[in-house]
């Protein structure tokens, strides 16, 4: 009976520490919620919410509630929000501004689903043509496996797909920060010191580190 | 080391450490560029490769042909392809050429060419991650020109900045090049004033401090100067007629009476006025006064035409003419000129000529007769002359027999000139207060036919007939050909004549000599020349002084009796000593001594008293202050 205790009373404890590791740390919140107000915390709390609905659902699951909560974020062009033709935004810039522009939505997905336990080698950004809108577009594509077909998270379409069933978007190129790094780091068989795989990804990496808000 | 140096040299270490430092780090900049433009390289390959794979849709031998169509066209030292169960599916390596990059460059310089990774896809599909690595030895090549580069504009550099730090600094030191000039010239005694004063603060305040110090010392020269010249009237100039006084006389008749005199004798006449209260009485104090300046004058005439001839008053109505080589056949008529013209003066001022009359007495002294014998020989001539109704009297010294001829001695002394053989004997001049040899003082013998002479008894004949310079010439070539070594690193000195220094060919005779054979005199030597030499010929005398101080010869002064009329020579010339009589120095007030003192100190020069016999002269002279000493006393003194 004491052995049942203790067994839950460690569980509870892991429970606990682990419910203390939020998506958004307390002290970033603190400083999205000065720079953009009220409404801002609100989105930041049904995001964690949302997170935490389906922490512990498969990868369909957390797929499916990321690219829901992500998807209501307004599109707004890089030019409009960020002054810039192109630019990578963080996520906390992403919902902290409540707009982006795709790869924006990548971007906050695939963090989101990588805080939720998803295999980073399963996601890839992918470069796409958009026929529908005769434009370059970007979108999060989900591999089961290596080999199987990808699952498309798209900001323009809300359901995800298979690839097979997006007829509208012509692949053009695919990749993953994580693997290039582990790649790059690998090389010859030589130690080099390379924290290089991206140029956009690179300084997204570095306003990740820095907290850019 | 001099400032110039050490500012120099910390500068220069300064810049070449900057310099060293900037091309280390232009160097390391070059480095992180290569290896970043490695990267780029790599990447853009990487990244424009995997889109190309991508459309062989996951052909290997395809992309296999690709990758190699790129890895043949570029540098690159692996390019890679893996699939997504991270299996290699192609690789194409290469190695690395070095050979135009030198092993120790190699060993070195690390340079890291990062691997630039792309993912490759066809479709939706995943095909894998393509590597690309550049090569490093294009790389190294590159780098090392670049070193090669930089080293050589840095070379340029370093030695253009230091040829221009080294003008800079010139410049700028310029004036304390100046002030150290002044300040040696103030430690050899010499006193320069800087007109430049330079601008720099810290050189400015010393030059000031300098000039206010070399103008003080210059002043107290002058006053000593003026002084000396105020004492020189007082002492030995008859306020009456200008004529030399009995002082002057006895002061200089050593120089007259001495074994190398250049003149072997002569006459002294020694006149007397009588009847002087009478004149006074009828003619008055003024007109006997101006009765004496004619008398003085009608002297002068007579005296014209003999070399250094020396007048003095003796007393109020008594007078000293004395004429060097004037022979007795000359005397008579020089003294009946004389009374004569005198007779006529007198009768100008319509005295009685019984009552108011001159004698002479007409002495002939020889150069080895002492004053003391000078003069009361003169004496009784005149005592014999005032009895006589002519009144004038001649009188001879008894003069010694002389042993040789003119004719023995020439041909005595040629043959000692011809063979070489004269040989130097040194005595010593001491400085009797701190008991040591200042320095010693050469002097010669001569040896002939199996007789060895002293300076005291072949000089005198040798100035006779005219070969003292002849003598001077040889022993110069003997001093500085062959010196006597165990004089090694002492100080000597030797006395030169003024006929030998006067001579027109022996500055050229000196200058070759000395040219040749003064940097192997093992010992310093200082060179005596009369005082007379110093006043008369100055410009001469600056001449010889450049010639002795580039050779490390100093100047020394003898027979110096201070009757110039100015002693800036002292100054312009500065020997190292001036050697006078004990008679002289003794003979001094103490206003006159103080004088000679202040410009002898203020420059440097000691004093030196030559001839000192006995321990009361030496006492006497210690009691004036003057300490170094030359003579027969030196041989009791005990040196410590």
């Amino acid at each position: 009976m004491n052995i049942l205790r203790f067994v839950l009373l460690l569980f509870i404890i892991s429970t606990f520490s682990y419910a203390s590791k939020p998506y958004v740390e307390k002290v970033l919140l603190k400083k999205i919620t000065k720079k953009y107000k009220v409404f801002a915390k609100k989105r930041f709390f049904y995001q964690e919410k949302s997170l935490d609905s389906v922490r512990n659902k498969t990868d369909l699951e957390k797929l499916n509630k990321v690219n829901n909560f992500y998807n209501s974020v307004r599109y707004m062009s890089d030019l409009k929000v960020y002054k810039k033709k192109d630019y990578w935004a963080t996520p906390w810039e992403f919902l902290g501004k409540d707009k982006g522009d795709c790869e924006d939505y990548v971007i906050s997905k695939y963090f989101a689903l990588l805080y939720l336990g998803v295999n980073s080698k399963k996601l890839f950004f992918t470069y796409v043509r958009s026929s529908k809108f005769k434009a370059a577009h970007m979108v999060l594509t989900y591999f089961k496996t290596p080999r199987s077909e990808p699952l498309i998270l798209d900001n323009n379409n809300h359901k995800i797909f298979p690839a097979s069933k997006r007829k509208d978007l012509t692949p053009i190129y695919n990749f993953n920060g994580e693997s290039l790094y582990r790649a790059s780091k690998k090389g010859n068989g030589k130690k080099v010191n390379s924290k290089k795989a991206h140029k956009k990804w690179d300084q997204l990496m570095r306003n990740m580190k820095n907290k850019k808000i | 080391m001099t400032l110039f140096k050490q500012i120099a040299i910390m500068i220069s270490i300064f810049l070449v450490i900057i310099l060293t430092t900037v091309l280390t780090l232009n160097f390391q900049s070059a480095n992180t560029s290569v290896q970043d433009r490695l990267y780029e390289d790599a990447k853009n390959t990487a990244s424009s490769l995997s889109l190309s794979l991508g459309s062989a849709n996951g052909d290997v031998s395809m992309m296999s042909t690709m990758i190699n169509a790129n890895f043949d066209g570029g540098e690159y030292l692996i390019i890679s392809l893996v699939d997504v169960d991270d299996i290699l599916l192609y690789e194409r390596t290469a190695e690395s050429e070095y050979s135009e990059v030198p092993s120790w460059f190699l060993e070195n310089i690390t340079i890291e060419a990062p691997v630039a990774s792309a993912n490759v896809s066809a479709g939706w599909s995943q095909v894998g991650i393509l590597n690309v690595q550049s090569d490093v030895a294009f790389a190294y090549k590159q780098l090392y020109t670049i070193l090669m580069n930089l080293l050589i504009s840095f070379g340029l550099i370093t030695i253009t900045a230091l040829v221009v730090l080294y003008i800079i600094l010139a410049a700028i030191l310029k004036p304390l090049k100046e002030v150290q000039k002044q300040a040696e010239a103030v430690g050899r005694n010499e006193f320069i004033f800087q007109k430049n004063i330079p601008n720099t603060k810290e050189f400015k305040e010393v030059v000031l401090g300098m000039n206010k110090m070399v103008s003080k010392v210059k002043a107290m020269f002058d006053k000593g100067n003026a002084e000396l010249k105020r004492q020189k009237e007082l002492e030995y100039i008859d306020p009456t007629t200008k004529l030399r006084n009995r002082k002057y006389l006895i002061d200089k008749l050593p120089e007259y009476l001495k074994i190398d005199a250049a003149s072997k004798g002569g006459i002294n006449i020694m006149t007397s006025l009588s009847g002087l209260i009478e004149a006074n009485e009828q003619i008055g104090h003024r007109d006997v006064d101006q009765l004496f300046n004619d008398i003085a004058t009608i002297f002068r005439d007579h005296a014209q035409g003999y070399e250094d001839p020396l007048i003095a008053r003796m007393n109020g109505t008594e007078f000293s003419i004395l004429l060097p080589d004037c022979p007795s056949i000359n005397a008579l008529a020089i003294a009946e000129g004389i009374s004569r013209d005198t007779a006529t003066v007198i009768a100008k001022y319509e005295l009685d000529a019984d009552v108011v009359f001159i004698a002479l007495g007409v002495y002939q002294y020889n150069y080895k007769q002492n004053i003391g014998q000078l003069l009361s020989g003169s004496d009784n001539a005149l005592a014999q002359a005032k009895f006589k109704d002519s009144k004038i009297h001649l009188d001879k010294s008894l003069e010694d027999e002389e042993v040789m001829g003119k004719d023995d001695w020439r041909a005595v002394i040629n043959k000692a000139i011809d063979t070489n053989s004269f040989e130097f004997v040194s005595w010593t001049a001491v400085d009797s207060k701190a008991k040591k040899v200042a320095h010693h003082a050469l002097s010669l013998t001569m040896q002939a036919d199996d007789k060895k002479y002293f300076y005291g008894q072949f000089m005198a004949s040798a100035n006779q007939i005219g070969l003292s310079s002849k003598i001077y010439q040889n022993i110069m070539q003997m001093m500085f050909k062959s010196p006597d070594m165990k004089l090694k690193n002492n100080v000597c000195s030797i006395r030169l004549s003024f006929e030998y220094m006067n001579m027109r060919e022996t500055y050229t005779e000196l200058s070759n000599l000395l040219k040749v054979y003064a940097h192997q005199l093992p010992f310093k030597l200082i060179l005596e020349i009369p005082d007379k030499m110093f006043r008369q010929n100055s410009t001469q005398m600056q001449e010889y002084k450049a010639l002795f101080e580039k050779y490390n010869i100093d100047m020394g002064i003898y027979e110096f009796i201070g009757e110039s009329d100015d002693y800036q020579y002292l100054q312009d010339l500065r020997p190292v000593y001036i050697k006078g009589e004990p008679s002289y120095f003794l003979s001094q007030s103490d206003q006159a001594l103080s004088a000679l003192r202040l410009i002898t100190d203020t420059v440097g020069i000691t004093l030196i008293a030559t001839g000192v016999m006995s321990i009361e002269a030496l006492e006497k002279l210690q009691d004036k202050d003057i300490y170094v000493i030359q003579g027969k006393v030196t041989e009791i003194i005990e040196l410590s």
